[in-house]
């Protein structure tokens, strides 16, 4: 087994089996943003080798106050399993992660592929469908603590993912007020424009940065945009609704 | 209402810090926290301070525009230890016209704001003014940039510093196309503010008290109550949508509110 793969192994273990574990850059402070998108790939494989399936990726630290608040400077990306995926109105258990939060998202469904260098116009003729979603995001890492290639390492703390109802994507979305409220109460406010200034934008990076990995979005992808406020903290019992502006909303419950 | 209770604090008391705030104001030279000398009388000897500076203000010619609501947003509630918002006068003199670049020597310590502006087209006189009859009277909407300001130095402020010192209030650019009410939700409603092309703030209505709508029917009915009622004409400055943010000389802030539309304040270089 290669040196990058007993890693990938360290994090698909705490993934697995729930629990935290140190930050991969304390004891290899020289990692790489390529060695932790290769962390990754060979950490999902994993996942891949015990059935899930692939079915979309995800954005990460589109925002400045993301990137401000976690301690790093560039945007990061994940990959999305159908194991992820939490029924809309479903609920999710607390027992499947470590310490998991919730950020209200945009999501785009795919109609074509899309790969490399794109406009704004060709990512969007790409696009089938935009629905309201929520990504729960739960870092392996102890504390939530991460330095850029750990979490890049780390899927982009990517953990689960749920999504509303699909609308038309020809219509502006580039400043759609979005709420999070918690057992009915607001406490998250926000606006898509948050997502480097339009969800747009997300994707055509997507589209470059999934590329460089040597890899490309797929038709029937589905591409979260990137976390629009900050992220509360799950907890038992509570009922999470997340409603954007022109687009609906989508709700899910937290079980133990 | 905390605010319609008498001021029992020695009126001096209240008459210094009036002056105080007022000669800050002209000097423009921030002053100590007045919370000290205030506390033994609570917000309604704060208030006591901005009428006293309200009453001055009219006397001296100064005509009032309309009103401003502060403390809208549950985080800075919580930041001043208050459960209420409060509220503020609006003179003419505050008013910039949208492109009319301003001239920081206007203010103190500036910050803006993203905000919905709604225009009365009718007196609101009764103090138990129903949502309904608000939403009939309202004539307009349009986005606003609030420039709030504080004569307190530092904005080293509390809820009676900021209520006393007219809720913070500086100038106010309103966006020039007016917008009807029907059919906008401004409880959804995304805002994003920009700085020189950078987001500075982002958020959406219902960050203004769950809505600018509910934080407009506090106001009126408060007014109604307070013997200073909303009239037709009057401009409602309804609280910040997102985050205040600062601003330096030369800095061009574009506040874009989803479905009202969007106004642009430029500071002098």
């Amino acid at each position: 087994m290669s040196d990058l793969a007993s890693l990938a192994e360290i994090l698909d273990r705490a993934a697995h089996e729930r629990v935290a574990t140190p930050q991969l850059t304390h004891a290899r402070p020289e990692l790489t943003v390529e060695d932790a998108y290769e962390i990754q790939r060979l950490s999902i494989d994993r996942r891949l080798q015990r059935g899930e399936r692939r079915v979309g990726v995800k954005m990460g630290l589109t925002s400045r106050a993301k990137m401000q608040q976690v301690g790093v400077d560039q945007m990061a990306w994940g990959r999305l399993t159908d194991k992820m995926l939490i029924e809309e109105g479903g609920s999710l258990a607390l027992a499947n992660f470590v310490h998991p939060r919730i950020e209200p998202e945009i999501a785009f469904l795919m109609s074509a592929p899309l790969a490399g260098r794109v406009t704004m116009a060709q990512a969007l003729a790409a696009v089938a469908a935009v629905a309201p979603a929520m990504e729960v995001i739960d870092s392996r890492y102890e504390n939530f603590k991460f330095a850029l290639a750990d979490v890049i390492a780390d899927n982009s703390s990517s953990s689960g993912f749920v999504v509303g109802s699909w609308n038309d994507p020809h219509q502006d979305i580039s400043n759609l007020g979005v709420i999070l409220e918690i057992d009915g109460e607001v406490v998250e406010v926000g606006s898509s424009a948050a997502i480097l200034g339009h969800p747009l934008r997300s994707l055509v990076a997507a589209a470059r940065m999934v590329s460089e990995g040597g890899e490309r979005i797929e038709a029937g992808d589905i591409v979260l945009a990137g976390g629009i406020t900050a992220a509360p903290t799950l907890a038992k019992g509570q009922s999470i609704r997340t409603t954007v502006q022109n687009l609906g909303s989508v709700s899910i419950r937290v079980d133990a | 209402m905390i605010m319609s209770e008498q001021n029992t604090l020695d009126p001096d008391i209240i008459e210094e810090a009036a002056i105080a705030l007022r000669t800050a104001a002209e000097k423009r030279s921030p002053i100590p926290p007045l919370r000290e000398s205030l506390s033994g009388g609570g917000v309604a000897a704060a208030y006591a301070v901005q009428e006293l500076n309200t009453r001055h203000a009219l006397s001296s010619g100064r005509r009032l525009v309309g009103r401003k609501i502060g403390l809208t947003s549950r985080a800075v509630q919580k930041q001043l230890g208050v459960d209420q918002p409060d509220y503020g006068m609006l003179f003419a003199d505050m008013d910039v016209p949208e492109g009319e670049p301003i001239g920081l020597g206007r203010v103190i310590q500036p910050k803006v704001e993203a905000e919905i502006a709604i225009v009365v087209g009718r007196d609101l006189l009764q103090p138990d003014l129903t949502i309904a009859e608000l939403i009939r009277a309202v004539e307009y909407v349009v986005p606003a940039i609030e420039v709030v300001d504080s004569r307190i130095a530092n904005w080293d402020i509390r809820i009676l510093d900021t209520i006393a010192d007219n809720a913070s209030s500086g100038l106010f650019v309103l966006g020039a196309v007016p917008r009807k009410l029907d059919g906008l939700d401004l409880r959804a409603c995304g805002m994003v503010m920009e700085c020189r092309g950078e987001p500075v703030s982002v958020g959406a209505g219902v960050a203004c008290l769950g809505s600018p709508i509910s934080a407009s029917l506090w106001l009126a009915r408060v007014m109604a109550r307070e013997g200073r009622p909303l009239l037709a004409g009057d401009v409602l400055l309804s609280g910040a949508l997102g985050p205040m943010a600062t601003v330096a000389a030369g800095d061009v802030v574009e506040a874009r509110i989803n479905g009202v539309g969007t106004v642009k304040a430029a500071f002098a270089s």
